[in-house]
């Protein structure tokens, strides 16, 4: 079990490490299915189930959906992959420096701390990852409410930037 | 700018630094400022000229980049003590990074380098709500911080004095030159931020008040440029006569406000012994002192080549009135005469 952990995050590092090195959103966007996905196995192999399925659901089945349609209308002709030379260096950067830190924390890290998701070494019903969002919902309910009032501005903010036909980010709009 | 968005934005600015002025948990904190940041956006990229565009970018990803430094360190503080608090931070690190992510929000040395090319990419009106009002909430937050590692206020305060200083001489856009300004008063502020938070919350309110002066003046002689302003006796002569005195309060000289902040915070040094701090941040600020008198030269001293019909420009297009007309009136006289008024206006900020 832990080595499928260990094979997860691994692919948490790959996929990562595609994103940041900056190739074009299309690419990047894989990557980013990949980092979500495996970090959701992750979270499973701990024993919480319902953060990745909203994961799942919202960030992939929803925002992803959304960006992927969006930087479709603003397709470029020659794209960024992982084999262009500047986006080769920064994934040799990001690399080296994956490998540094695993040269500096290698058994020094004081183990994973499962309090919330499995290691209460009980059966439970009402499992850690669900208790949080209700209480978040619950206790947290304000803060909801500022961060998706944050959430409508920012929408707001993206949209006066890129109107205006010839001048705006986006030319079709 | 559509009215309806106009409002919405400024209400947005109000409530971001609301939100951070009001929190006690670093993720409302971050919420507050990270609104700030994005309310703004759309009022530096108004005009959607390139430098316009190229100042929201560079404003947008240096106010990112250090929100997510403060997350991160916000994040870690809590994992390894238990709770959130801002004003119990204790891990020295993670203090430390919380503090260069608000110093890299501020613009001092040596993260400053994206002050000078925003301020002077957007409009002054705009220009004004960056180096006043997005100034208060990461300054707040500073103030609550306890235990921030000395030698990084005392460095990084001194940095900016003397880069404030010195990189403002070479200038000639009006707008570059506050932005220095800017980081050598914010830098005056972090010097003192250690030892008496009360002073810097009087040298930030009275930086606050001679700025606004400064660019409501700059607005209304509609000068971006020192040759521009120039002109300033033939559309507003009582401008003329006081500019001089708003920019030498600036610069720090008595019998006006600005003086006041730079008096205590000597004196302040002084008494703890912090004898070369002290001597340094005096004689940097003669750096400073030296361009605002460059502008008070151009604007009050001399008379630059002019025709006649352009010098009575105050008679044809009088009175000039810009939205912030009102405020200047107010801003003059509390940056020219509030030195006589320093104890009881220090005692409603002890």
């Amino acid at each position: 079990m832990s080595y499928l952990v260990c094979v997860l995050l691994f692919g948490l590092m790959v996929g990562s490490v595609g994103v940041a090195s900056n190739p074009s959103p299309y690419f990047a966007a894989m990557g980013l299915v990949m980092v979500s996905g495996v970090g959701c196995g992750v979270l499973i192999c701990f024993g919480g189930s319902f953060l990745p399925l909203v994961f799942f659901l919202i960030y992939l089945g929803g925002m992803m959906v959304v960006f992927a349609f969006s930087a479709a209308l603003s397709a470029e002709p020659y794209p960024y992959g992982w084999g262009n030379r500047s986006v080769k260096m920064y994934v040799a950067a990001y690399v080296l420096g994956v490998g540094c830190a695993w040269k500096v924390l290698l058994g020094k890290w004081s183990g994973f701390w499962g309090g919330i998701l499995d290691e209460s070494g009980e059966l439970l019903v009402l499992r850690g990852d669900m208790m949080g969002v209700a209480a978040m919902h619950d206790v947290g309910g304000w803060m909801l409410v500022l961060g998706g009032l944050g959430l409508l501005l920012t929408l707001f903010v993206v949209l006066e930037l890129v109107r205006g036909v010839s001048r705006g980010g986006l030319r079709t709009v | 700018m559509n009215p309806y968005l106009l409002i919405v934005l400024l209400t947005s600015l109000g409530l971001g630094t609301a939100l951070t002025l009001s929190s006690t948990h670093w993720l409302l904190a971050w919420l507050g400022l990270e609104v700030g940041t994005l309310a703004i956006l759309p009022l530096m990229a108004q005009r959607h000229h390139p430098r316009a565009t190229e100042a929201a970018t560079k404003y947008f990803i240096v106010q990112a980049t250090a929100a997510a430094t403060l997350l991160f360190a916000a994040f870690n503080n809590a994992w390894l003590q238990g709770h959130s608090d801002i004003q119990h931070m204790s891990h020295p690190l993670f203090t430390s990074m919380i503090t260069l992510a608000l110093l890299l929000k501020l613009g001092l040395a040596p993260m400053h380098t994206w002050m000078p090319q925003v301020i002077q990419g957007v409009s002054l009106n705009t220009g004004l709500i960056v180096s006043t009002w997005q100034k208060i909430a990461p300054f707040i937050l500073l103030l609550q911080i306890k235990q921030i590692h000395p030698p990084l206020l005392t460095i990084i305060g001194l940095a900016s004095i003397l880069i404030g200083g010195w990189g403002g001489l070479n200038q000639t856009q009006l707008r570059k030159i506050l932005a220095y300004s800017s980081i050598a008063h914010l830098g005056w502020i972090l010097l003192i931020l250690q030892h008496s938070t009360a002073l810097a919350t009087y040298a930030l309110l009275i930086y606050i008040f001679m700025t606004s002066a400064t660019f409501i003046t700059l607005k209304k002689c509609k000068a971006t440029t020192i040759n521009m302003l120039t002109t300033t006796w033939t559309k507003a002569p009582t401008i003329t006569l006081v500019a001089p005195l708003m920019l030498l309060s600036l610069g720090g000289l008595p019998p006006l406000s600005g003086f006041a902040p730079k008096w205590f915070i000597l004196q302040e040094l002084t008494q703890l012994n912090f004898i070369p701090h002290a001597s340094i941040a005096a004689m940097a600020a003669l750096l400073s002192l030296s361009y605002y008198l460059r502008l008070s030269y151009s604007i009050t001293l001399s008379l630059s080549p002019n025709n006649l019909p352009e010098c009575l420009q105050w008679r044809v297009n009088y009175p000039i009135s810009t939205p912030l007309s009102s405020a200047l009136p107010a801003a003059l006289a509390l940056t020219l005469f509030l030195l006589p008024l320093t104890p009881s206006a220090l005692t409603l900020i002890i």
